[in-house]
């Protein structure tokens, strides 16, 4: 039978048809579910099915529709929850006053919270890198603020395919990863701009697995009074919902199922209406105004329409409220005529907020509204009872029990492990001599995955609100070096302050997703550390391939796995997150990609410090123990070496260090630090340099010579990308007291040379091995993102 | 009159968004500063208790951001509400001498007003000049370093030395100053000593190009005031950098004064208003 002839128009002035699933066979199940685009399972399909025979009926489209929204993966989460529950849920530390809604929410002091959540806008900025990501910015900073919170900086880790990638290797329906890297930026740029909130950090990582699938995380963090902290649930029956902000519009539509399948060549022209359309000015006033209304204690509940649209948060409002409600579509302010009443429920158009109100505190609510120039409409009520209701004219066109419509799926998908190298490996070739050293350095400096991103945040404003006391650079002004982490100062009244970081490492995770991702959590912990901030919170945005594919869910797995084991051991929570999966096209799935968007405090800003050298004859130590671990590494990338085992995390070592340098930085013992990560010691002293307009002097050659160990190579001490290691610069005064310190905490440290000239020189007893201009090393690390944009060098 | 006393407008519409950082600034002076949104001026306010008129106050703000989106042309809309609703009462507070400022978007709004340079009249019939797109074609978000060159008619600057050099950073993407009729207004605004702050390098060199001048201006113009003194307008941000902790670098030099170099600019035009009014 056709589908046609299995639904039955319910004779609405408006499109609106009974679905007769109970007349289905299986195979037309699953061609319902294709041709209307709900992504269900034929399981799924049947579940449906049989709920509704149950209620002795069929459902509408409308409800098909909200269902298959519902319980899309990116809604419900039905891959991902099994292992994230099994690894890291729940553990949650005395802070954490919330850790399951749109955002976390953490305790700052005693009468001020932070509210921090983590994106992805994968699928759309794949189809539209520039709508995409500035709706991504868009969405995150709804989660924000409808807690209650004053956003107050985002941050975003981008990954891109290569820049220089040759046209003629660009899959077929795919950009050019240029095109894309451009789109998102400026994506970015235009929104995060224009509604006044900084953008004080991020990443961005090339790398092949992301030329079908870019991936574009946004994360936001804000800060509220505790009193003013509001959930997403309604107060009880005979609240109000009320609508405001944009109208409801036809883009937008199937986003989130969208979100929940393999991109394909078709994606480009078949999608392009999943993709939403952003407004900062509206998002601007609906700001101030949501704040507003909220801080006056007019509003009951607030919860932000993203992927899900009105069926979610009007459902799952009433739901964590223990009500029902029902929603008048015909009064949804829509953007064009002849909207079926399903696409005006599902449509994920942006800038539109839900708040649930007394009755009688309706007027001042809608009043504060319309001082903004903020639409805002009653569209329906709190009632008893579970069940969600939708009318078009009075006229039911769903009536669904909550907890059938919010309990989507859960599966323990199957898992095929893959073998993962632990062997610790060094170079193949003879150990390079002075020239190549020399080279490889500077090679590494303009390396994309290692050179300045000025270009890029130069053109994000990163300072507005003046309240960014550590900005994504360092040291001289008009000559910066990188800065470990932004540091803000979220309280005019206050010395307290956040610090914020973004960090992954996508080669370590590519050849083992466990250490890969320990190596990357603790990665972040190192860079707030090196600002002078205790790790406080995690929120976590996993970007994965297709759940259904073993391996890849195995991946998912492994990485969850190695989450539990940092979480538990340093105690710091995870307190938000979002996962991703799906990011695969028909040439293959994205590396794994566990993205962390880490928050510290800082207990007073006075004391922040920086990366960049501060002063001539200073003493520069390596803090840690350098290992042959180069897997992974940039100089093993630029020498297609065959990998070894990436760096893993010794969680005792990486503890003490951590703790050691906290105590050195927080008594300002040393005058500047900076971790070691991507380049290792060599690319680290060098931005040290930069930073700083200082050179160096250093000897390697008391690194990684222990006595009974094997000799390790030069290359391998100046590359090498283990964890938990640190430089610091010292004033000659305070060595011994920063040398017990370190010995207290049982933290190896080699003292490296001094602060002098301005030339990196590098020994290794007599030998010259690097002898480096620092006005050479600015250049090519400054300029490096230009000269892959650029074609020259 | 006393600095506890001085009321200070901080206009506002949607898209500004450096309003608080202003307002901030005002407020730990010890002035009285005040939210006031277009709206309230216009008599559109829902509730007539939050009507506002002008005159009610003696300095009138003009925060950054990007008022309804800039999308026509930085500053344009706004300019056009306010030219359609408070006009006059606009000319009267500058022909009373009272202090009107404007910073990034704020600066743009007053030169397509016509309040700057406002050659022939205290608001031009169309405006004298346009910040234009930057030379770099990008929206840039940099520190910048800046001479104080007015020889004493601007209100606003007053507490810092002439030829002195302080850091204000920049944010925007249209701040190239272009004047109109170049062959004779770039004298007349030398001349009468309309300029007031120029970009320049750590040198104070004003002839240093980028990245010490962020936008291509001609003669590195950062900022400018009428020929009265009273309105004043500039590119960079002071209420970025009212504290020194704000500053890009201030943990290379640990110092203990908190002073931030653009709240100078705060402090004068308060000096300027109790000592005038």
């Amino acid at each position: 039978m056709g589908i046609a002839d299995l639904t039955s128009d319910l004779g609405l002035d408006v499109p609106a048809r009974m679905i007769m699933l109970s007349r289905c066979t299986d195979g037309e199940l699953k061609r319902m579910s294709l041709e209307m685009g709900i992504g269900l399972s034929l399981d799924e399909m049947k579940r449906v099915r049989d709920h509704f025979s149950s209620e002795g009926r069929d459902p509408t489209d409308v409800e098909l529709e909200a269902l298959g929204q519902a319980w899309s993966e990116h809604c419900c989460y039905k891959s991902s929850k099994y292992y994230m529950k099994k690894h890291f849920f729940g553990m949650g530390a005395p802070y954490v006053i919330s850790s399951n809604e749109d955002a976390g929410v953490v305790e700052f002091d005693n009468e001020h919270a932070y509210v921090v959540g983590l994106e992805s806008h994968n699928h759309p900025s794949a189809i539209g890198p520039y709508g995409g990501a500035a709706t991504g910015v868009g969405g995150i900073i709804r989660d924000i603020f409808c807690m209650g919170a004053q956003p107050v900086a985002t941050v975003d880790p981008l990954f891109f395919g290569p820049l220089d990638l040759p046209l003629d290797r660009v899959p077929q329906g795919v950009r050019h990863p240029q095109s894309i890297f451009h789109g998102v930026v400026a994506g970015i740029r235009d929104y995060g701009n224009r509604i006044g909130i900084p953008t004080v950090a991020g990443m961005i990582q090339f790398h092949d697995g992301y030329t079908g699938n870019p991936l574009v995380n946004v994360g936001a963090l804000g800060i509220a009074r505790k009193e003013h902290i509001i959930h997403s649930r309604v107060g009880g029956p005979g609240e109000v919902y009320i609508l405001a902000g944009g109208r409801t519009g036809r883009d937008g539509i199937h986003g989130v199922t969208f979100a929940s399948a393999d991109l394909s060549r078709s994606s480009e022209d078949k999608d392009r209406g999943s993709v939403q359309l952003g407004d900062p000015i509206t998002k601007e006033p609906l700001i101030h105004a949501c704040l507003e209304a909220n801080e006056k204690g007019l509003l009951r509940g607030m919860k932000d329409l993203g992927g899900g649209g009105l069926s979610c948060v009007s459902g799952e409002m009433a739901l964590a409220g223990g009500c029902g409600a029902v929603i008048d579509l015909d009064q949804v302010p829509i953007k064009e005529d002849g909207m079926a009443p399903w696409e005006i429920w599902v449509s994920e158009s942006q800038e539109r907020m839900m708040v649930s109100v007394l009755p009688e505190k309706v007027r001042d609510v809608l009043n504060i509204f319309e001082k903004w120039d903020v639409l805002a409409k009653v569209v329906g009520r709190v009632e008893e009872g579970r069940r969600i209701k939708a009318l078009w004219k009075g006229v039911p066109v769903l009536d669904l029990d909550l907890d059938f419509f919010t309990a989507g799926p859960e599966y323990c998908r199957v898992v095929q492990p893959r073998v993962v190298i632990r062997e610790m490996k060094e170079a193949s070739f003879p150990d390079p001599g002075r020239a190549s050293l020399e080279r490889t350095l500077l090679t590494l400096m303009s390396d994309p995955n290692i050179c300045s991103r000025e270009t890029v945040f130069r053109t994000y404003d990163h300072e507005v609100r003046a309240r960014t006391v550590i900005k994504p650079a360092v040291g001289r002004p008009f000559s910066p070096g990188p800065s470990d982490a932004a540091v803000i100062k979220p309280l005019s009244g206050s010395n307290k302050g956040l610090a914020l970081t973004a960090d992954v490492n996508t080669f370590f995770c590519e050849i083992d997703p466990y250490n890969g991702t320990m190596a990357s959590l603790e990665e972040s912990f190192r860079n707030l550390v090196c600002v002078g901030a205790r790790p406080h919170s995690i929120t976590d945005c996993l970007n994965f391939g297709n759940p259904e594919r073993p391996d890849r869910m195995s991946d998912f797995a492994r990485s969850c796995e190695a989450i539990g084991e940092m979480v538990r051991y340093f105690k710091v929570p995870v307190v938000s997150g979002n996962v991703s999966l799906y990011n695969e096209t028909e040439t293959g799935s994205v590396p794994p990609t566990p993205t962390f968007f880490t928050v510290g405090i800082v207990p007073d800003v006075n004391l922040c410090m920086t990366s960049d050298l501060k002063e001539e004859s200073n003493l520069l130590y390596l803090i840690g123990v350098t290992k042959k671990e180069m897997g992974g590494s940039a100089y093993f990338r630029q020498l297609k070496q065959e990998c070894g085992c990436v760096p893993s995390v010794d969680l005792e070592m990486s503890k003490g260090a951590m703790e050691a340098m906290l105590e050195l930085i927080g008594s300002h013992l040393v005058v500047s630090a900076h971790d070691l990560s991507e380049g290792g010691m060599a690319a680290a002293i060098a931005e040290m340099c930069i930073g700083g307009g200082l050179g160096a002097e250093i000897s390697i050659s008391r690194i990684g010579r222990f006595a009974g160990l094997e000799e390790m190579r030069r290359d391998t001490i100046l590359f090498s990308e283990s964890c938990s290691r640190y430089l610091v610069e010292v004033r000659l005064p305070n060595a011994g007291k920063m040398e017990d310190c370190l010995s207290r905490h049982h933290v190896p440290y080699v003292k490296m040379g001094t602060v002098s000239g301005e030339r990196l020189r590098i020994l290794d007893e007599e030998e010259l091995l690097i002898d480096v201009g620092i006005d050479i090393l600015d250049e090519r690390w400054r300029n490096g993102l230009r000269y892959v944009l650029e074609g020259s060098q | 009159m006393k600095v506890s006393d001085i009321r200070v407008a901080v206009l506002r519409m949607e898209g500004i968004n450096c309003e608080q950082e202003t307002y901030d600034a005002f407020e730990r002076l010890g002035a009285r500063p005040e939210f006031v949104h277009i709206k309230q001026l216009e008599k559109r306010w829902p509730d007539s208790g939050g009507y506002r008129d002008l005159e009610e106050y003696d300095i009138l703000m003009l925060p950054g951001g990007f008022s309804a989106g800039d999308y026509i042309r930085a500053g344009a809309i706004f300019a056009s509400r306010i030219k359609s609703s408070v006009l006059k009462d606009l000319m009267r507070f500058i022909e009373e001498g009272k202090p009107v400022g404007g910073f990034c978007n704020g600066f743009q709004i007053m030169v397509e007003l016509g309040i700057l340079p406002g050659f022939s009249s205290t608001m031009s019939d169309r405006p004298e000049a346009v910040l234009h797109a930057n030379d770099s074609g990008n929206f840039e978000c940099r520190p910048a370093l800046l001479k104080m060159v007015n020889r004493g008619s601007c209100v606003w600057t007053s507490r810092i030395e002439r030829d002195e050099v302080r850091l204000i950073p920049v944010a925007h993407a249209e701040g190239n100053l272009i004047l109109d009729d170049p062959d004779n207004a770039y004298t007349r605004l030398f001349d009468s000593d309309m300029v007031v702050f120029r970009y320049c390098d750590a040198d104070g060199d004003v002839e240093a190009s980028y990245p010490f001048n962020p936008n291509g201006s001609r003669f590195n113009i950062a900022g400018i005031c009428n020929d009265t003194g009273n309105v004043f307008g500039m590119m960079p941000h002071p209420e970025r950098v009212f504290d020194r902790i704000a500053h890009p670098d201030w943990y290379r030099k640990r110092i203990s004064r908190d002073e931030g170099d653009g709240r100078a600019v705060f402090e004068s035009v308060l000096d300027h208003v109790v000592k005038r009014f």
